[in-house]
């Protein structure tokens, strides 16, 4: 136990990484996700041909996979760049198949005779985005999306297996080196749980805020 | 290429009968004294663990843990799959074979009569407490002695002395020596205490832990590092198969292995140090390292640490 406390810089760099992979990761599968549900909303068939394949590839395969194949795969073929970055991007393009199908479904709830009742009184496209799709949609998709965040966030530590020195690669550092793997595995466990708990409170937040009051 | 083919089939094709020979004769005359070598065409390997010896039954007091697994008929064994030369699956006959694998067999033989072993994949995080918890009899794994791990779980042995190693990309000049992975990238198994040394050795290295051997020897070839630091033996394994590595310089550590045992059953420990003393004498530890380790290296077979010569066994 002495050895975790006068160690925990380096576990607060590996937490460092950790948040960092979750939050990056997050983002960017989000800002992805939300462009390939408007290419598989869309009524272009091309479009949502290109999103329907995505999600399938990515979906169907381990992150585990993609990760060996991102990290070990890519510089056969001259791209090389860091391990964190490497990871991060997979992780991104992985969540975002998830993410699609969530914002995809969630706009499928508003019904489309709503949308066309709002068109027959005249509103414009982004006012029926703005004040009808959106806020209903955003209300069904707080509780799939705090899954995903919790899922990705616990995923992060399989970054550890090709390299990324984040929690879980700190743990594996302090068990060769102190011999303590119990007690590092409990404080990292306790660390996950925090994170994914308030990523939990937060999505319970938002679910109240975003209800309708009757 | 097809002949030596054809050549593989053929020894996997006779192993399963050899042991079928050799469960028949030790029902027979009830000696379990091994079995005479098997035909030319069976290995080197499969001869030393057929000529195996078995432990007169005075050895083996009842109660004892050896006489539950004699009874169980099983030895269980924490080792791994993927360490080539010490522990590797054989794709074909689906057995592990190698140094390490080759001990279990035999103690198993020595125990139990027979060279019966159900292998349990097990990490650097999980050794430990499985030898504690009784989940595994014994653990063969490049496990290095160390006195913070004999706090936990008794050793028998040395039975093996290794070094930490260097293995850089060929053409790679600026490294030959442990101090100059000063300011380099860095990786190691995460499965081994060799990122310890690396930080003693080059205090300034970057030290980057992957999963698997593999991964390590492919990260080396992408320049993703700069070295890769781990037992020679284990490396030297590696530069054999893979042509585009090589490996640098002369060990900077000792490692010495020892057997895992649990601290609850100390009699297994004299038992199995005795077993050790027994196959160093008799000259089948060196017959076993030609067979697995020496095909790597060149040499002689190294002579067998002193039992108990390390601090922790």
């Amino acid at each position: 136990m002495n050895a975790i406390i006068d160690h925990s810089g380096q576990l607060a760099h590996g937490l460092f990484l950790t948040l960092a992979m979750t939050i990056c990761g997050f983002a960017c599968a989000l800002a992805l996700g939300v462009l390939l549900a408007v290419l598989l909303i869309s009524p272009v068939v091309p479009m949502r041909t290109l999103a329907s394949v995505y999600v399938a590839v990515f979906r169907n395969i381990p992150l585990l996979v993609w990760l060996v194949l991102f990290v070990f795969g890519l510089p056969e073929i001259g791209l090389l760049y860091s391990l964190l970055t490497t990871v991060t991007v997979a992780m991104a393009l992985y969540w975002a198949a998830f993410i699609c199908e969530v914002i995809r479904s969630g706009v499928r709830t508003v019904p489309p005779g709503q949308i066309e009742a709002a068109r027959a009184l005249g509103f414009r496209f982004i006012q029926i985005l703005r004040h009808l799709v959106l806020p209903q949609a955003t209300r069904s998709m707080v509780q799939p999306l705090g899954n995903i965040f919790i899922a990705l966030t616990l995923n992060t530590s399989l970054a550890a297996a090709v390299g990324v020195r984040e929690l879980t690669g700190e743990a594996q550092v302090f068990t060769i080196r102190y011999d303590i793997p119990i007690p590092i595995f409990a404080v990292t466990t306790a660390i996950y749980v925090l994170m994914t708990l308030t990523g939990g409170l937060v999505t319970g937040r938002l679910e109240r805020k975003l209800a309708i009051n009757r | 290429m097809i002949l030596v083919d054809a050549k593989r089939r053929m020894c996997a094709a006779l192993i399963p009968a050899c042991a079928l020979v050799a469960a028949a004769s030790a029902c027979g005359d009830g000696s379990g004294q091994g079995l005479p070598p098997a035909s030319g065409s069976a290995d080197a390997y499969q001869q030393v663990i057929d000529a195996a010896p078995t432990a007169r039954g005075s050895d083996i007091p009842a109660g004892s843990l050896m006489a539950k697994i004699k009874s169980r008929g099983t030895l269980i064994v924490g080792g791994t799959e993927t360490a080539a030369l010490f522990s590797l699956k054989d794709p074909i006959s689906g057995k592990t074979r190698g140094f390490d694998a080759g001990l279990a067999a035999m103690l198993a033989k020595y125990i139990i009569g027979k060279p019966d072993v159900k292998l349990m994949q097990v990490s650097v995080n999980t050794r430990e407490a499985l030898l504690q918890n009784g989940t595994v009899d014994t653990v063969f794994a490049t496990y290095t002695i160390t006195p913070e791990r004999a706090k936990k779980v008794a050793f028998a042995g040395p039975y093996y002395s290794s070094g930490d190693a260097i293995l850089v990309k060929k053409g790679e000049k600026s490294i030959n020596s442990a101090s100059d992975l000063n300011n380099r990238t860095v990786c190691t198994e995460t499965s081994s205490v060799a990122a310890n040394d690396i930080k003693k050795a080059a205090p300034k290295a970057k030290v980057v832990l992957f999963d698997q051997n593999t991964q390590c020897v492919q990260a080396v070839e992408d320049g993703r590092a700069d070295a890769y630091v781990l037992d020679q033996g284990i490396l030297l394994g590696d530069a054999y198969r893979d042509h585009k590595v090589t490996v640098v310089g002369q060990p900077f550590t000792t490692e010495p292995y020892g057997i895992g045992l649990s601290q609850s059953a100390p009699e297994m420990k004299t038992f199995v140090n005795n077993w050790l003393k027994l196959i160093q004498t008799n000259g089948q530890w060196s017959e076993l390292w030609k067979a697995t380790i020496g095909t790597a290296v060149s040499g002689d077979a190294p002579r067998p640490l002193a039992i108990g010569s390390v601090a922790g066994s």
